[in-house]
């Protein structure tokens, strides 16, 4: 038996779904801009709880329990603060200094590895021993990551070999991006099939999702027809 | 002591000092710069961590600046500031039940759900209306694509086993090469501008520049 | 006659563009509705998943993260309860951690979804699962959990001590036995190089958009397999013969695909019949 609170959800989930799918109609209206500043109020406000709730756990509680070098942190982080002050502003560049430090530490430190040296490490393949398929994928690969390179060279003049290459490069790239945006399509539209799940899946949902999608675009389309759209959606 | 705030100088070296402090230990195996270095993360991980605040006041900003203005619609920054602080009482309420969860499961997650999944659409129109056969080239993004969307509904490969070698075949080369080669450069990229950031030839990456 | 035909091919090259989204709306509710159960093969990425998960030893200790919102978990949500399905049969010990304040709720979903599995193998929370909650909200955080966990990380989500739960043989990333990852992107790359760059082992389950970008690391060995969208969630369910939510959007999926393949051919017939001649008739 579906409880009260469940229905509840349900209903307004798909009238505020519906509400931000409304701007597919093509203008914008009252509906639509009612969903987003619901989401950016209520987000905003999981995002300052949360935030505290990990200066509060890794922190606070870390100093209360004899960690006392991590009052720093709280000292930083209070100096951070005042990068929004016209006049204080200048406070804010210590923290700046030490975390964009410890930061760019992190990435170098590793990226080198991952996204470069490992990378050609990987692209040096064997080229003439193995099963024909292992041969295909491994020229093909090779040749593509080559080429494809070398037209993204843009400190020197693309002629003679160079040229070339780079023209050879951007057709291998067309296609590469045919792939690619068949990929990108394959998760936008998972991302949208997921959803309509959510709400088709139990059941019982099913009717406050066509009645929602209903109910929304028969306001959308009266208030457009009535001449409201212009009149209640705020200004940009 | 505002001086020494303002000292880009000192800035530089906090910098630098702070990219040492993270750098070397990770390839030197010295137990109590270890220990140093792990704290040096932990307090960026919390420092970091403030910055939401100055996100939170901009928009805060933003909303009370158009409620003061009256600006047309003026009465929804008023309901987007409300719901903001019901959001932070709420959560005192408890986070498992009560009303922060019912407006995480009514509100939080459908909208971020549809956020995300109305590119789906947009895509879908722009992909129909942008996508023509006007060159070779052109022809051959096409093709890719058409060859990798058909393996990629699963109808296809009950009826046409012989796609899913040719389509696997082109993500797994040429759409992995491209992959692989963005991710080099973005890797060299990102390596010349942190040591330039570190050299400070960056200054507007440390808000330097315009307050001085 | 010459009008009528010009017309039509007007129509296939300039047609609102509003047609496209009621369409695309209703190909994906409709299969939703009535599921027809399509056949679907299973590639080589999701054997090499499905591989690494048979590995798991029980007692291992499977840090669950979940680097994505909300948006993200309908995606991949069939992914994650399929290896979720796969950890708690082989008796893994798993710990959540989330990368973004809309997925603090997912672990609850999920658990949820597996409620029954959970029951059948008595999982006790703190001593077979831990729900850390948003304990990786930059890059930094996810360094300093992989250097000292202890250190860093010292209560649950509700707040609770960590202390007595099976996360005090946790002191750094040599003591995981294995990542889990699902994600949009947000902390994958600070767990690659912080964690699996040293030597923990990681799959990945990463939305269609990912795809290129992470096979890289599949290849130089970083990630020991990847999980592909949607769709290798559902070849995951088909796999470990416990259909879910993957497998049902399969025929939405499908109509989606034939959908958009569809309209670009509309659209370069009508371009080939019209736009081009009435380009070079105004050129």
């Amino acid at each position: 038996m579906t409880d009260i609170i469940e229905i509840s959800v349900v209903a307004v989930g798909t009238f505020l779904a519906m509400s931000m799918f409304s701007t597919l109609y093509g203008k914008s209206n009252p509906l639509y801009v009612l969903a987003e500043e619901s989401y950016i109020g209520f987000a905003t406000g999981l995002t300052i709880i949360w935030n505290i709730d990990y200066i509060w756990k890794t922190g606070i509680v870390n100093i209360m329990g004899g960690d006392w070098v991590l009052i720093f942190s709280l000292i930083l982080g209070a100096m951070m603060l005042f990068r929004v002050h016209p006049k204080y502003s200048y406070v804010a560049r210590l923290p700046i200094a030490v975390v964009l430090g410890a930061q760019f530490g992190l990435s170098l430190r590793t990226i080198i590895f991952s996204g470069f040296t490992q990378q050609i490490q990987a692209t040096i393949r064997p080229l003439f021993s193995g099963p024909t398929r292992t041969l295909l994928y491994n020229w093909t690969i090779v040749i593509c990551v080559i080429f494809m390179l070398t037209f993204f060279f843009y400190t020197v003049e693309m002629e003679g070999l160079l040229g070339t290459s780079a023209k050879f490069g951007e057709y291998l790239l067309y296609i590469a991006f045919g792939a690619v945006f068949a990929q990108t399509f394959m998760g936008r539209l998972g991302l949208f099939v997921g959803f309509m799940q959510s709400y088709t899946i139990p059941d019982w949902e099913t009717p406050y999702l066509i009645g929602s999608m209903l109910l929304v675009l028969g306001l959308v389309v009266y208030m457009d027809r009535a001449g409201l759209l212009e009149k209640l959606t705020p200004e940009e | 002591m505002a001086e020494i705030l303002k000292n880009r100088q000192l800035q530089l070296v906090v910098m630098a000092l702070s990219f040492l402090m993270v750098f070397l230990p990770y390839f030197l195996n010295i137990p109590a710069l270890n220990t140093a270095s792990t704290k040096l993360i932990t307090i960026t991980a919390i420092v970091t961590a403030f910055t939401v605040a100055l996100a939170v006041i901009a928009q805060f900003r933003r909303g009370m600046n158009i409620i003061n203005r009256r600006s047309r619609g003026w009465y929804f920054k008023v309901y987007m500031l409300v719901t903001l602080v019901l959001m932070l009482l709420f959560s005192l309420m408890g986070r498992e039940s009560g009303p922060y969860h019912w407006v995480m499961y009514s509100v939080v997650n459908p909208l971020s759900s549809v956020n995300y999944g109305i590119l789906a659409f947009y895509m879908a129109s722009t992909c129909a209306r942008a996508f023509r056969a006007r060159n070779t080239k052109a022809m051959l993004l096409l093709l890719s694509g058409f060859i990798v969307l058909l393996y990629q509904a699963p109808l296809t490969g009950a009826f046409f086993p012989g796609i899913e070698p040719v389509a696997l075949y082109l993500g797994d080369t040429f759409g992995f090469a491209a992959g692989r080669m963005f991710l080099i450069s973005v890797t060299v990229g990102a390596i010349v501008f942190g040591v330039r950031v570190i050299m400070g030839n960056e200054p507007s990456v440390l808000g330097l520049g315009g307050e001085e | 006659m010459a009008d009528e035909s010009g017309g039509i091919m007007k129509l296939m090259a300039e047609y609102d563009r509003r047609y496209v989204y009621l369409i695309l709306f209703l190909v994906v509710t409709i299969p939703l509705l009535s599921p027809i159960g399509m056949p679907i093969s299973v590639s080589p990425d999701t054997r090499q998943y499905y591989g690494i998960l048979q590995q798991v030893q029980p007692g291992d200790k499977v840090f669950f993260t979940l680097n994505t919102e909300f948006s993200g978990y309908n995606e991949i949500q069939s992914g994650i309860i399929a290896t979720m399905r796969v950890l708690v049969e082989k008796n893994a010990r798993i710990c959540f951690g989330v990368a973004h304040v809309e997925a603090t709720s997912i672990p609850e979903l999920i658990l949820k979804a597996v409620h029954d599995e959970l029951e059948a193998k008595d999982y006790q929370y703190g001593r077979d699962y831990v729900i850390l909650g948003y304990v990786m909200p930059n890059e930094a955080a996810v360094a300093a959990m992989a250097q000292d966990f202890q250190g860093s990380v010292t209560q649950d989500w509700l707040g609770r001590p960590i202390a007595g739960t099976f996360l005090d043989e946790i002191d750094d990333w040599q003591d995981w036995d294995l990542i889990a990852d699902f994600t949009t992107g947000i902390q994958t790359t600070s767990l690659l190089n912080h964690f699996a760059l040293r030597g923990t082992p990681m799959i990945v389950n990463c939305i269609g958009v990912m795809i290129p970008s992470q096979k890289p690391y599949v290849d130089t060995g970083v990630y020991l397999a990847i999980l592909q969208s949607m769709r290798g969630g559902a070849e995951l369910e088909l796999l470990i013969g416990h259909p879910g939510p993957g497998l049902t959007a399969m025929d939405a999926f499908t109509f989606g695909h034939y959908m958009l393949i569809l309209f670009i051919i509309i659209g370069n017939v009508g371009y080939l019949g019209y736009t081009r001649n009435a380009q070079r008739r105004a050129g």
